[in-house]
């Protein structure tokens, strides 16, 4: 019992503990959208708006105005302008080089704002990565919000964006023909990825929203087991990150990046080399 | 009897000049229409137009109903995560306000569909996990979902090995003997012939009608350029003809540098 009350004692800090819970709301929306970003081929800019979200930041740092609109503004012009772009071919295939302009801008453009302009460098690196074990309850309740909304968009909304991605055409012809459905797929991205900011930053906001549903889509075939295997691993994956964070005095955005990216790589491996029986057959 | 599908003088566009024009035809109940032309000759046009998705420049349409279409399988991601079942479902999406989720009666109808092209012991099964002719079988299902009268086949045998394409045409015979009218975009002149009617399209209608009237070889060459040859061996249907792909055509003639 010693020992495990010994593993146990970071847990009885308040400030892990909020951290705890903001890493569980997460897990929410890293189960609901994740799984939505993953099979619509958004990973990608996901990384995107949360890197555009950083400029915005520093801009909302320095000039005096909530970080949380200016990264939101910042993620959600470039979640529409990807959207925009896409809308008239099949997603994932237009998309790279756009995001992959913005990344470098977004980044290039903090970077200089930060250093140059505010002289407010010391917080890149906080930007950049998060950090967990100092976000203050507003964090908090931007996750819960952030994940009921994804919540209730993915029960509106998730037989819409399931017939778009499965054949936009027919899709259209089934009387999908708004483009509202996929606009708020995109406004959740960009919620999603600003929301996430202040535990993982900018720079690793895919380590919460991507990779734990990639790593269950390895395992599952249908999407409410997907949705709920991805929350589950997450929420592990989290509570496991915080917690070797803590006992090893790491950095827990990197921690919980690191845990994912391993545990992503233990099943993809795994799966290589003995792969699933079909569900089915 | 009223036609199910009634188009008059009808021309479609997508903004700029028609692509499709003096298109008179119309399709009784029962009818399966064989829909003839080459790639970029106006099925498509046409399909979406009957579909209501292009409005007509010129002409009228009138579709009983609305249509539902059975795109080609190679369309639809294989990598989804869905079951036959939720691919039937997502044809429940037009009667549904945006707002509302599957029923249990959208879920019966979705199963009763999949029963109606006999894949209801395959339900469950991942979509990407069937043969090409059960993926086209259950997207027959989620057209047959959205209980429409006009059906709308884009090359539904591509790629079918002989006996699900038989059971395709089985099964289509008997949607048809149900009183629906079916357009089949389709190469095979074949079939075509064993079908109540023929449209030949390419960027205006070239015929309409029964095939043996319309199944000839002035009638084909004008649909088809003239990459259509009449191969050797005659039965009772008349000579046998073949589409030669376009691409094999355009090498011989190249001009001699």
């Amino acid at each position: 019992m010693l020992v495990g009350e010994t593993m146990l004692e970071p847990f009885q800090l308040l400030f892990v503990q909020r951290a705890l819970l903001e890493l569980l709301l997460l897990a929410v929306l890293s189960g609901t959208l994740g799984c939505w970003i993953v099979l619509r081929g958004l990973a990608f800019p996901v990384h995107g708006a949360a890197a555009a979200a950083f400029p915005g930041l520093v801009l909302a740092d320095g000039l005096g105005f909530a970080a949380t609109l200016g990264g939101f503004g910042a993620a959600l012009l470039f979640a529409l302008a990807v959207g925009r772009l896409g809308a008239g071919g099949r997603e994932a295939e237009g998309h790279g080089t756009l995001t992959a302009l913005v990344l470098v801008a977004a980044l290039a453009t903090g970077i200089l704002l930060a250093s140059d302009v505010f002289h407010s460098a010391a917080s890149v690196e906080s930007l950049l990565f998060g950090s967990l074990l100092a976000i203050g309850p507003a964090d908090v309740r931007l996750a819960a919000a952030v994940a009921a909304i994804a919540l209730l968009g993915s029960w509106l909304l998730g037989t819409r964006w399931l017939a778009t991605g499965f054949d936009r055409d027919a899709a259209r012809s089934l009387g999908v023909r708004s483009a509202l459905p996929d606009v708020a797929l995109l406004v959740l991205v960009a919620l999603a990825a600003v929301s996430v900011l202040s535990a993982v930053g900018a720079l690793l906001a895919t380590a919460v929203l991507v990779v734990p549903a990639a790593t269950t889509r390895l395992l599952t075939d249908r999407i409410p087991t997907w949705q709920l295997a991805t929350a589950a691993l997450a929420a592990v994956e989290g509570t496991l990150g915080v917690w070797l964070a803590v006992e090893l005095n790491a950095p827990p955005g990197a921690t919980i990046a690191v845990v994912s990216g391993t545990a992503f790589a233990a099943t993809a491996i795994a799966q290589a080399v003995a792969p699933r029986p079909r569900t089915s057959t | 009897m009223t036609a199910l599908v009634e188009a008059s003088e009808l021309a479609v566009g997508y903004g700029g000049p028609p692509v499709l024009t003096d298109v008179t035809f119309s399709v009784d109940p029962g009818e399966r229409v064989a829909v003839l032309g080459p790639n970029g000759g106006g099925k498509t046009t046409l399909f979406r137009a009957l579909l209501g998705e292009l409005r007509p420049t010129a002409g009228t349409l009138a579709v009983q109903g609305r249509a539902a279409s059975v795109p080609q399988t190679e369309r639809s991601r294989l990598d989804f995560p869905v079951s036959a079942l939720d691919v039937a479902l997502m044809g429940t999406i037009p009667a549904r306000a945006w707002w509302r989720r599957p029923r249990r009666a959208d879920r019966a109808a979705a199963r009763a569909a999949l029963a109606r092209v006999g894949l209801e012991d395959r339900a469950e099964r991942g979509y990407g996990e069937l043969s090409g002719g059960q993926r086209q079988r259950v997207l027959i299902a989620r057209a047959l979902v959205q209980d429409t009268r006009v059906l709308l086949l884009d090359e539904p045998f591509t790629g079918l090995d002989a006996p699900s394409a038989e059971r395709l045409e089985a099964l289509l015979a008997e949607l048809a003997g149900e009183g629906r009218a079916i357009l089949i975009a389709t190469h095979d002149l074949e079939q075509a012939r064993r079908w109540d009617r023929v449209l030949c399209l390419n960027g205006r209608q070239l015929a309409f009608g029964d095939p043996a009237a319309v199944l000839t070889p002035e009638v084909l060459g004008a649909t088809y350029g003239a990459a259509i040859v009449t191969l050797p061996g005659e039965d009772a249907a008349g000579p046998h003809h073949a589409i030669l792909p376009p691409h094999h055509h355009h090498h011989d003639h190249a001009p001699p540098r």
